[in-house]
C-alpha cells in the first residue's frame, strides 16, 4: 500500500512549501471561480468570462511595466473592462457577444502593445509565458492575504445577491415585473465576476483562466440543476482539479520529454476537460435510470 | 542547447565604447581618416567582447558594442539601421555564440563582405551547441583565447602594426596574471566551498574558484530562460539557503524576477552572504578589473561573510 502511494505521490509533494502555497492559492482560486462560474454559466456570459481573463494579459503585462504585484494589473484591467462592457450593453441578450467582442479586440491592441513594451523593458524575464499560462508555483506568498480579501469581496457580493441573482439570470423579464433592479444586480455580478477572473488570472494563466470558470460550473449544471447544489459542486470539481492538476505536475518532473516537469495550467484545463466530458456521461446514464 | 531556446537575455541598446567617440553625420569623414591612418573598424556583440578588442587594437582600432544591457529578449532584438551600418563596414566582429546572439550572424548574412573577419568564441574553441552554459566569458582562459585570436586577427588585417597588436596582447595577458593569481588563492583557501546561483551567468568563474555550486542546474537553465522552474526544483533551492548548506549565494544583478527575488531574500534573512554578479560588463571596468570585482566580491562573501549588492 504504502509503495503504491509512493509510486501516485512522489516523495516530498506535501512537505514542499512551493506546493503548499500552491495549494492555498489555487484552492481558494479555484472554489471562487467555479462557484462564480455557476452564474456565468446560468446567464450564458462563458464569452464575456473568457473576454474578461484574456484581457488579463494586458493588465498583467502593465503591471510588470510599472513595476507592482501582477494581481493588480489582472484585477485592475478586469474591473475596468467589466465596467466598459456593462455601459456598452452586455447585459442585454442581444448583442451582448457583439459588445464583448469589440471590448476583447480592444484589450488584445492593448495586451500587444503592453506585452511588446514589456518584452524591451529591464529585468522581465519570462513575463509573457507568466502572464498568459499562469505560475501558481512561483507566487510570493505576500499574495495571499491580497487573494484572500478579494476572494471575500467576490463571496459577499454574491452571497448578498443570491436570490435576486438567480432570478435575474433565469428570467430577468420576471425579476424587473418584481421590482428587482436587474441592472443594479447584472452589474454587481458583473463586478464580483471581473474579479473571480482576475484571481484565475494570477494562478493558471490570462489565456485560461476561463477554464477554471466556465468548465467546473458546465459540468456541474449537466449534474443537477439545483443553483446551490450546482455551485458546491462546481466548487469541488473545481478544488479537485486544481489539486490533481498539482500533484500531476509534481509527478510530471520525471516524464519526457526533457525530464524537466510539464506546467501545471495544462494538467488543471485538462482535468476540467475530462471532468465536464465525464458529467456528460453521468446525466446521460442517470436519465437513463429514471433518477 | 536550441539556439535561440536557451537564451538569456539581453539587450537592445546600441552603446559605443569607442576608442574614437563621433557623431552620427561623422561616419563618412571618420571612414576617410580610417583609411589614410589604418584605423580598423570593430564589433564586439557584447560590450566585454569590445573591450577585449580595443585594449588589444589599441590606438588602430575603433570599437562598438552592439549590447551592453542583458535585458531584452534577443529574440526582440530589432537591428536599426545604425547596427547594421556598424556590422557592415566592420572589419572584425567578436560573438559569443552557443545561441546567445544569433542576430549577429542574421546581421552578417544581411551585409557579405569578404574581407571581414568574424571571430565566434564558440566555433574558436569548438564547443559542440550542446554546451549547457554560454557565459564563456566568465571564464579569464576562455578570454585569453579570444585575445590571441584577437591578435592575429588584427595583425592580417593590418600587417604594419603587427607588432604593436602582439605588444598589446602581452600587456593583455600580464594584467590578466593578476585574475588567475586571485583563482589560484581562491582555489587554496575555499576549495570545494558549498555555493548557490540563481542563474549559471557565472558559473565559468565560480568554477575556476574552486566553488561547488549545490544549485540544481534545470533550476538555474530555468531562470536563466524565463521558464517557470519544476516546483521540486524551488524546494531544492528554498532547503540549500534554509538550512545555510552554501557560503555564498551568487545572483544575476541585471534581471531579477519573483524567484530570484524570494532566493535572495531568504539568503539574506538566513545570513547567508550575496553577490552581485553582470552578465555584462559594469560600466567603468575593463575585462580584467571587472572579474578582480567580482572574485573579490566573492572572496569577501565567503571569506568573511560580507554581502555585495553592486559593483
Amino acid at each position: 500500500m504504502h509503495t503504491i502511494l509512493r509510486a501516485i505521490v512522489e516523495p516530498g509533494f506535501f512537505s514542499s512549501y512551493a506546493v503548499q502555497l500552491a495549494a492555498a492559492f489555487g484552492g481558494v482560486v479555484a472554489v471562487i471561480a467555479a462557484g462564480i462560474g455557476v452564474f456565468t454559466v446560468i446567464r450564458g456570459q462563458a464569452f464575456a468570462g473568457e473576454a474578461l481573463g484574456d484581457m488579463g494579459s494586458a493588465g498583467g503585462s502593465s503591471a510588470y511595466l510599472i513595476g507592482v504585484a501582477p494581481i493588480w494589473g489582472f484585477l485592475g484591467i478586469s474591473v475596468a473592462a467589466s465596467a466598459v462592457m456593462e455601459l456598452i450593453g452586455v447585459q442585454r441578450a442581444r448583442g451582448r457577444d457583439l459588445a464583448t467582442g469589440v471590448v476583447l479586440g480592444a484589450g488584445f491592441g492593448l495586451a500587444a502593445l503592453l506585452l511588446y513594451l514589456g518584452m524591451s523593458h529591464p529585468g522581465t524575464t519570462g513575463e509573457i509565458p507568466t502572464i498568459l499560462f499562469g505560475s501558481i508555483f512561483t507566487l510570493s506568498s505576500s499574495n495571499l492575504p491580497i487573494v484572500l480579501t478579494l476572494g471575500a469581496i467576490t463571496v459577499v457580493t454574491i452571497a448578498t445577491l443570491y436570490r435576486p441573482l438567480l432570478l435575474v439570470s433565469v428570467s430577468p423579464e420576471l425579476a424587473a415585473a418584481r421590482g428587482i433592479p436587474v441592472r443594479v444586480v447584472g452589474a454587481s455580478y458583473l463586478f464580483a465576476l471581473s474579479i473571480a477572473v482576475a484571481l484565475a488570472d494570477l494562478t493558471i494563466g490570462a489565456i485560461l483562466s476561463t477554464a477554471l470558470l466556465v468548465g467546473p460550473a458546465a459540468a456541474a449544471l449537466r449534474l443537477t440543476s439545483r443553483p446551490h447544489t450546482a455551485i458546491l459542486a462546481a466548487s469541488g470539481i473545481g478544488l479537485g482539479c486544481t489539486w490533481l492538476g498539482l500533484l500531476l505536475a509534481w509527478d510530471s518532473y520525471y516524464w519526457p520529454p526533457f525530464r524537466h516537469g510539464w506546467p501545471v495550467s495544462f494538467f488543471v484545463v485538462t482535468l476540467v476537460l475530462i471532468s465536464y466530458l465525464l458529467s456528460g456521461l453521468r446525466r446521460r446514464g442517470g436519465s437513463g435510470s429514471g433518477a | 542547447m536550441q539556439p535561440g531556446a536557451l537564451i538569456p537575455i539581453l539587450a537592445a541598446g546600441v552603446v559605443a565604447v569607442a576608442v574614437s567617440g563621433c557623431g552620427r553625420g561623422s561616419t563618412r569623414l571618420r571612414a576617410d581618416q580610417q583609411v589614410r591612418t589604418g584605423v580598423i573598424s570593430a564589433v564586439g556583440a557584447e560590450s566585454q567582447y569590445a573591450n577585449v578588442i580595443s585594449q588589444i587594437g589599441g590606438r588602430y582600432v575603433s570599437v562598438s558594442a552592439i549590447m551592453s544591457d542583458p535585458n531584452t529578449d534577443p529574440h526582440s532584438f530589432e537591428a536599426s539601421p545604425g547596427v547594421a551600418q556598424t556590422i557592415s563596414t566592420a572589419k572584425l566582429i567578436v560573438q559569443n555564440g552557443l545561441g546567445y546572439d544569433p542576430f549577429m550572424n542574421r546581421l552578417e548574412a544581411a551585409s557579405p563582405n569578404a574581407t571581414r573577419r568574424v571571430i565566434s568564441v564558440q566555433r574558436l574553441l569548438r564547443l559542440p551547441d550542446s554546451t549547457r552554459n554560454p557565459h564563456l566569458w566568465y571564464s579569464p582562459r576562455i578570454v585569453a583565447i579570444v585575445a590571441t585570436a584577437v591578435a592575429r586577427d588584427l595583425a592580417s588585417l593590418q600587417p604594419r602594426h603587427a607588432r604593436y597588436f602582439r605588444q598589446q596582447l602581452k600587456r593583455f595577458n600580464r594584467s590578466l596574471d593578476a585574475v588567475y593569481r586571485t583563482l589560484a588563492s581562491l582555489r587554496s583557501r575555499f576549495a570545494a566551498t558549498p555555493v548557490s546561483s540563481s542563474e549559471p551567468v557565472a558559473n565559468y568563474l565560480l568554477q575556476a574558484a574552486g566553488t561547488r555550486n549545490l544549485t540544481t542546474w534545470t533550476l538555474q537553465a530555468d531562470i536563466m530562460n524565463g521558464v517557470d522552474p519544476a516546483p521540486q526544483d524551488l524546494t531544492a533551492e528554498d532547503n540549500l539557503l534554509q538550512a545555510r548548506r552554501v557560503k555564498a549565494f551568487v545572483y544575476n544583478r541585471q534581471v531579477t524576477d519573483t524567484v530570484t527575488q524570494s532566493f535572495l531574500q531568504q539568503a539574506l534573512q538566513h545570513n547567508i552572504p550575496v553577490v552581485a554578479v553582470y552578465e555584462t560588463m559594469p560600466q567603468g571596468y575593463s575585462y580584467q578589473s571587472w572579474m578582480l570585482a567580482e572574485l573579490h566580491a566573492l572572496q569577501r562573501a565567503i571569506g568573511s561573510g560580507r554581502s555585495t549588492r553592486s559593483l
